[in-house]
């Protein structure tokens, strides 16, 4: 009993440890993001602000730190991202569909093939399918001279799309196999012998039968084409996504603008899964409820009845919602207090650097003086001299001035 | 192929066959075939490709071991190293975590309760939503020379002075472990979930110890699981970019950077293509090795 406990223990601890090395980073950089220095950090806590995920800041040394609002690359990077996104989804999607379609239709020995050939992108390197991509239609546009290919073959999106429809559609098609796996093929032969057409079945059959599979590769591969750095980097060319714009920014220096990028989302990320187990926890409740009411319907006892009447209690969502409405108002009155923006506490710090800069520029100053003054003094004799004649301020005075 | 045909009626075949074809043929076959063409061939400016110099040579992979001709040194030391370090690294991410991700995927799978299950896999889904680059910046915040570790022990006046751990290349192996872990996971979890609980008990009635219950029936019954996600993670941290690029320090190299300096940096196209020719080659090298270790298919490595 006791080695059992002792157990529990450990492993509780081993899951804790393990989700802290999960998420650990990701909160510590979320809490840098609203820290007004300008190095991502949480120990010399400067202010509480939201400059990062404004304006940013133009620091006393001039260097311009852009914040998210502010950041034209940014935004040009994410539209271009979108754009490549779309695209990626509008091929992969289709591609993978009728790629999982045939592999059920061709047999034994083909299918080896064809189905190993399919998933071989999957275990490239992200690095080579870019390459690969590139160097292609580099020599296609060269071919090509002048035109509508040429231009094609030079231009970073498209050359983008190519790139990441090649992998994603592997994604794609092995959800679409996985769904197909469990299609019941009488139905497409019930419609056949009743005389639908080929077409008709394959619209009015397998696409609504295939319609989650199609909203979840769509997902899936919006996902991983926004994602993507390892291919976009070589093939975007002269563009710029999202992704890239980040790394350049990263090698550069960093700065809490992008902590403010990750923090925006992260939100996004919680607020989706969030809506993602609500919908489908209604979804059970829907279908329990269903299936409870057939049973009365069945059975019509009283007793049940008055059960489901007492059954009404308090869902434990409630609970969460009311915390985070809590740390809203705690959240709301930090930033009154720190006047929206954490003005006035960003303005002192600042202030406080100024003056330190100031200081060090004195202290340098002084210093860099009292060295030329040494200086003189270990200079030649006859600089000596002026110095003494020029330096002494008596000289003149007893002189008396020439209008007097 | 008329059979094919007659199935789906004409229309809807010819899209199927257009969508694979383009797929297969455009983006899949000519693409690397072209590249491995062009690692053969010397680096030329785009007019005098297809003229009298564009021959088939080794160069490439020559420069790749001997290193260049003006060199003093018998091998290309500085790029084999990259390599082997690349590799190692990669191999021993691999197996760290594998070694991490092992009781956490046995947990979810057969100890914890169907709601703890559902709400540990969504707490495990949300990191991996965020961006690779991301994900290695949160890394990079807490191991930066200013950064939350340094200052947090140097407060607690447990370090004299900040320590460099980019410099050290602990930033990057565990950027690297953080990167891929869900990978892992996934293919343990999904293999041992299908593991009859009933067998782990019958272990434990006939006087198995734990080790041994999981070393004769639960590691056998995961093995598909296990050679996925080493696959997986392997190939993606040796052709990882992005979290070297963020967390490597100055004086190191990963493979893919290497390439990238050949191909953007240097502007040579064909040796860039021949170094990734080199990774291409010990990656499927590497699956082909945990399909035989393991007797998978390949199937059954990408699920």
């Amino acid at each position: 009993m006791t080695s059992n406990r002792t157990f529990q223990i450990f492993l509780g601890l081993y899951i804790s440890i393990f989700f802290l090395y999960l998420f650990g980073p990701l909160i510590i950089m979320s809490v840098t993001a609203f820290n007004s220095a300008e190095f991502p950090s949480i120990t010399p806590w400067e202010c509480f602000s939201f400059r990062w995920f404004n304006e940013g800041k133009i620091a006393y040394d001039g260097q311009r730190l852009a914040g998210l609002a502010a950041d034209r690359d940014l935004h040009v990077g994410l539209i271009t991202s979108l754009f490549i996104a779309l695209g990626v989804v509008a091929l992969s999607v289709p591609i993978g569909m009728s790629a999982a379609i045939v592999l059920t239709q061709v047999h034994s020995k083909l299918r080896t093939l064809f189905y190993s050939m399919s998933i071989m992108p999957v275990l490239f390197p992200g690095v080579v399918i870019g390459i690969s991509t590139v160097v292609l239609w580099d020599r296609i546009a060269t071919i090509g001279g002048e035109g509508i290919i040429s231009e094609l073959g030079r231009n970073g999106i498209f050359l983008t799309i190519l790139g990441q429809t090649c992998f994603i559609s592997t994604y794609c098609f092995l959800i679409f196999v996985a769904r197909l796996q469990r299609f019941d093929t009488t139905q497409e032969e019930a419609a056949l012998d009743l005389g639908a057409s080929q077409t008709q079945v394959f619209i009015k059959i397998l696409i609504p039968y295939l319609m989650p599979a199609i909203g979840s590769s769509a997902v899936i591969a919006f996902l991983a084409s926004f994602e993507n750095y390892n291919t976009t980097v070589f093939s975007i060319l002269s563009e710029q996504t999202l992704t890239t714009v980040i790394a350049t920014k990263v090698r550069l220096g960093i700065s809490p603008a992008i902590s403010a990028l990750a923090f925006v989302i992260i939100c996004l990320t919680l607020v989706a899964a969030v809506l993602y187990e609500f919908f489908r926890r209604r979804q059970e409740k829907k279908k329990a409820l269903e299936s409870a009411a057939k049973m009365y319907k069945e059975i019509s006892s009283d007793r049940l009845k008055e059960d489901s009447k007492k059954a009404f209690i308090l869902p434990k969502s409630i609970f969460v919602i009311l915390f985070l409405f809590l740390m809203a108002i705690l959240g709301w009155q930090q930033i009154i207090k720190n006047n929206l923006y954490g003005g006035e506490c960003i303005a002192k710090a600042e202030d406080a650097k100024k003056s330190n800069f100031a200081d060090q520029l004195k202290l340098l100053q002084n210093n860099a003086d009292t060295l030329e003054s040494e200086g003189g003094d270990g200079g030649t004799g006859s600089t000596n001299e002026y110095n003494d004649i020029f330096g002494d301020p008596n000289l003149f005075k007893n002189f008396g001035g020439f209008d007097n | 192929m008329g059979g094919f045909f007659k199935k789906n009626g004409s229309i809807i075949s010819t899209f199927f066959l257009i969508a694979i074809t383009f797929w297969l043929i455009f983006l899949i076959l000519i693409p690397q075939l072209y590249m491995l063409d062009l690692s053969f061939r010397p680096n030329l400016p785009p007019l005098l490709r297809g003229g009298p110099d564009d021959v088939y040579t080794l160069t490439h992979y020559k420069h790749f071991v001997f290193g260049s001709e003006t060199s003093k040194d018998a091998y290309n030391y500085v790029d084999i190293g990259v390599f082997v370090d690349t590799i190692g690294t990669a191999i021993l991410v691999t197996i760290i975590n594998l070694c991490f991700c092992y009781p956490i995927a046995f947990y979810i799978a057969k100890l914890a309760t169907p709601n703890a299950t559902r709400l540990l896999i969504l707490a495990l889904i949300i990191p991996f939503w965020i961006n690779e680059l991301l994900r290695s910046f949160a890394i990079r915040i807490l191991f930066a020379g200013e950064g939350v570790i340094n200052n947090l022990l140097l407060e607690m006046g447990l370090l004299d002075a900040a320590v460099n751990f980019i410099a050290l290349d602990v930033a990057l192996y565990t950027g690297l472990t953080y990167a891929y872990i869900l990978l892992m996971i996934f293919p343990l979890y999904n293999a041992l979930e299908t593991l009859d609980t009933n067998q782990l008990e019958a272990a434990k009635d006939l006087g198995s110890s734990t080790i041994r219950t999981h070393w004769r029936i639960v590691i056998p019954h995961a093995k598909a699981g296990i050679a996925s996600g080493s696959t997986m993670v392997f190939m993606l941290t040796a052709g990882a970019l992005a979290t070297p690029v963020v967390l490597s320090s100055p004086n190191t190299f990963w493979f893919t950077q290497l390439i990238y300096q050949w191909f953007n940096m240097n502007d040579n196209w064909s040796r860039g293509s021949a170094y990734s020719i080199i990774l291409l080659v010990v990656s499927v090298a590497f699956v082909l090795l945990m399909m035989r270790i393991f007797r998978v298919t390949i199937g059954e490595v990408v699920r």
